[in-house]
């Protein structure tokens, strides 16, 4: 009981404190005017624009659905490829010492650099559409699944290796009955993580190379000095990025479940 | 040739190979192909790389490009440590800081860094402030949080013995919660380190005159691949230097604990 | 010969908070323990042997009666009494040095004089040569040794032991036995040890309380006037072990 009623305090000071900053904020720019709104827009002008941009596809030619709903094609499409190909890539280095020592240090210096520097090449390579970004986030997001899902088959126990070895398991059923079901909440580790590299490289792309999407709104909205819609614009690319690790935590907890025998 | 055969000599060898093959298959590939257009060969881009140590690309040398976004990351990054490491002990220390301030780094986090480029241009102008400005948004919620969960995980057990040997709240404090921490505190320093280094490629790459970022956003606009490439290897190479030099460190300073083994 | 009383636990009671109402772990407790005496709380599972221990120590707050350490009421942890716990507790990023020495650098005592002091501790319970190693390159029999030289440096009246040798296997057990009972008649000190097991109660102890299960209080009271070292096969030994195996509480 007395834990519970700390917890309901500090959750108060927590919305106060909430509060009180969207109040000062509120206060310092339409308030009192101390702060114009092409350096901070006012808190109130914020949900208006919010509303606005729902329906309204000025200034910068969309709205908020359509640039979501392009943002979210192109990272999902680059994601899904980099983990279907990330997992069994990482599977496979961790399992087969040969390929592991072969495939490393290539493994090594690509994984150094940052999917942000993979634009200019996709782009040389396949335009400025949906499949140089998607190939960038797809590069992003399989580094952070192959890493995972190869230490998480680095990880498994020797002894539940030699249980399955006494009952007479090929390596084949070794890898599948024992590994990969020990490796699954590492692998599912890799997923969240990638979701999050391929969320930030694909802002990064529509900043650079872009005619849609979230982060060529924000980039448009800068030149024509609406800050509103680029507070808007990064409130819906956090929310976004939360909802979509919602997601995955959603599908780790089903699939851990049923891996765990 | 027996020794030679041993662990590290075959691993080696196999990595070797691995290089080899995959510099073999991009030479294939790009000589005198279609692709080859676009893309430049292997040997050219190493070459091109060597090369720029003594002749500047733009109008500077490789060196000066490295150092220039090494220096625009180090300040900031410095900055946010200690910042991030101060807020985060307060945080674990003091539980109504904690419900005051927690709520605000929750809101940041999800909101990728490089999504703040728009703004921080808008704010600071292409000045380096609006990197720095960047840079300490990519580091400042990593270290605190992670300092903040290490001063909560404290072993309470641990706490009861220095108590009972007699430790007052201060030296508790520096003797106890702050060694312990310290692991937690740099798993957050290499997270950042690779982040900054990540932030700072894309703030370039928007916008700049020098710097890695600079080379293959430039080469990309003069459409000189090879540039691109080269830009590409520098970015890989000083990031290997940098996450090496943290693992080193760690090593050095957490001796006594896991992850320093 | 009428000895001085270091521990007085006067009707002590505890009880906890939960959510399906209030569970009383020990109802009304009273322990005395003489100056350099070796008491042993024996008793089964969970039956609060550690709440006592926890309570003595000043983490847990007692909820009826009182607890006094050498007339002095207890309300927090202190330095007069020492604590050797089941799980060790040792500082992982100090060495075996650094953790033994601990208690008198708190203290404020000179680097010299606090550091000769912990080499005699160190070397009282058999470390020398593993005073710059740290915890984690120490195996469990060697870890619990630095957690009994840490408590000793520090000089205390009393030595509180929470199941010190849970954790470790029978052969390392016995030996660890054996040299606790070395240490102890070397630097006597009033001591205080919980354990579950008859045999190390009856190896180690002046006097053993055996205790009732939850709620906890005392059962039955035997002097052990065994001499030292004490042989795990004396037939004394064995009828001990029997008579009070006998009168514990065999229920779960």
């Amino acid at each position: 009981m007395k834990t519970k009623k700390k917890f309901n305090k500090y959750m108060l000071v927590s919305i106060v404190s909430v509060a009180v900053g969207i109040f000062i904020w509120w206060l310092v720019t339409a308030g009192l005017g101390l702060v114009k709104s092409n350096i901070l827009p006012a808190p109130d002008t914020i949900v208006r624009t919010f509303i606005k941009k729902l329906y309204d596809p000025n200034p910068e030619g969309g709205t908020l659905f359509v640039h979501l709903l392009s943002s979210l094609r192109v990272a999902l499409s680059g994601y899904g490829l980099g983990v279907v190909l990330g997992i069994p890539l990482g599977i496979i280095m961790a399992w087969y010492p040969r390929i592991e020592m072969t495939v490393r240090p290539v493994f090594d210096l690509v994984r150094t650099v940052p999917g942000v520097a993979w634009i200019p090449v996709m782009v040389s390579l396949a335009g400025i559409g949906l499949l140089s970004k998607a190939l960038v986030i797809f590069i992003s997001a399989m580094v952070a699944t192959v890493i995972n899902s190869y230490s998480g088959i680095k990880q498994t126990k020797e002894v539940h290796l030699w249980v399955g070895q006494t009952f007479g398991a090929s390596n084949w059923e070794l890898l599948t009955q024992i590994a990969i079901p020990s490796a699954l909440p590492m692998i599912m580790t890799g997923c969240k993580i990638a979701l999050g590299q391929a969320w930030t490289t694909l802002v990064a792309a529509e900043l650079l190379a872009s005619t849609k999407g979230i982060g060529y709104m924000i980039q448009q909205a800068r030149g024509i000095y609406r800050l509103d819609i680029v507070i808007v614009g990064m409130i819906v690319i956090g929310l976004t990025g939360a909802a979509l690790t919602g997601i995955i935590s959603l599908i780790e907890k089903r699939v851990l479940k049923g891996g765990k025998y | 040739m027996a020794t030679f055969w041993n662990k590290n000599g075959r691993k080696f060898a196999y990595g070797a190979c691995g290089l080899l093959l995959f510099g073999l298959i991009w030479f294939l590939a790009t000589n005198g192909t279609e692709l080859g257009k676009i893309l430049p060969d292997p040997v050219t881009v190493l070459r091109k790389f060597f090369v720029s140590f003594a002749e500047p690309i733009g109008t500077k040398t490789m060196v000066f490009h490295i150092l220039t976004s090494l220096r625009r990351m180090l300040l900031p990054y410095l900055v946010a440590c200690a910042a991030g490491i101060l807020l985060g002990v307060v945080m674990g220390w003091y539980k109504p800081l904690e419900a005051i301030v927690k709520p605000y780094i929750e809101l940041i986090r999800p909101i990728p860094p490089i999504a703040w480029i728009p703004l921080s241009i808008a704010w600071f102008g292409f000045a380096e402030m609006s990197k720095y400005f960047l840079i300490f948004l990519a580091c400042f919620p990593t270290i605190t949080i992670n300092t903040y969960s290490g001063v909560r995980s404290v072993d309470e057990t641990i706490v009861r013995a220095a108590k009972m040997l007699g430790a007052r709240d201060s030296q508790l404090f520096t003797t106890i919660v702050m060694p312990s921490t310290v692991p937690y505190i740099f798993a957050g320093l290499q997270v950042a380190i690779g982040s900054s280094w990540a932030t700072i490629v894309a703030a370039e790459m928007i916008r700049s005159s020098e710097g890695v970022g600079w080379l293959i956003i430039s080469g990309q606009e003069t459409s000189n691949m090879p540039q691109v490439l080269v830009g590409i290897v520098a970015i890989a190479l000083t990031g290997l230097v940098l996450v090496s030099f943290m693992r080193l460190l760690e090593t050095k300073l957490c001796a006594w604990n896991e992850r320093g083994q | 010969m009428e000895q001085k009383i270091l521990i007085n636990c006067d009707h002590v009671s505890k009880t906890f908070d939960t959510p399906e109402g209030v569970c009383s772990v020990i109802e009304d407790l009273d322990i005395k323990v003489r100056e350099n005496e070796f008491l042993v709380l024996f008793g089964p599972g969970q039956c609060g042997k550690s709440t006592i221990l926890n309570t003595i120590a000043g983490f847990e707050p007692v909820t009826g009666g009182e607890i006094t350490v050498n007339g002095d009421k207890v309300t927090k942890p202190g330095p007069e009494r020492g604590m050797v716990f089941q799980t060790t507790a040792l500082f992982p990023w100090l060495k075996v040095m650094g953790n033994v020495e601990y208690g008198p650098r708190m203290r404020g005592v000179p680097k010299k004089e606090r550091r000769e002091r912990a080499q005699r501790y160190i070397e009282l319970v058999g470390l020398q040569g593993f005073e710059n190693s740290y915890p984690i390159k120490l195996s469990g029999g060697m870890k619990q040794r630095v957690g009994i030289a840490r408590a000793y440096c520090n000089e205390p009246l009393v030595m509180l032991m929470d199941e010190p040798f849970g954790h470790l296997d029978a052969q390392t057990r016995y030996l660890m036995q054996e040299e606790l009972t070395r240490i102890w008649q070397q630097e006597k000190r009033t001591v205080i040890f919980v354990t579950n097991n008859i045999e190390e109660a009856v190896y180690l102890a002046d006097r053993i309380l055996v205790l009732r299960n939850c709620p906890t209080s005392v059962k039955a009271e035997y002097e052990i006037n065994l001499p030292r070292p004490r042989s795990y096969t004396d037939p004394e030994f064995l009828r001990l072990r029997r008579e009070i195996n006998d009168v514990v509480d065999h229920t779960l």
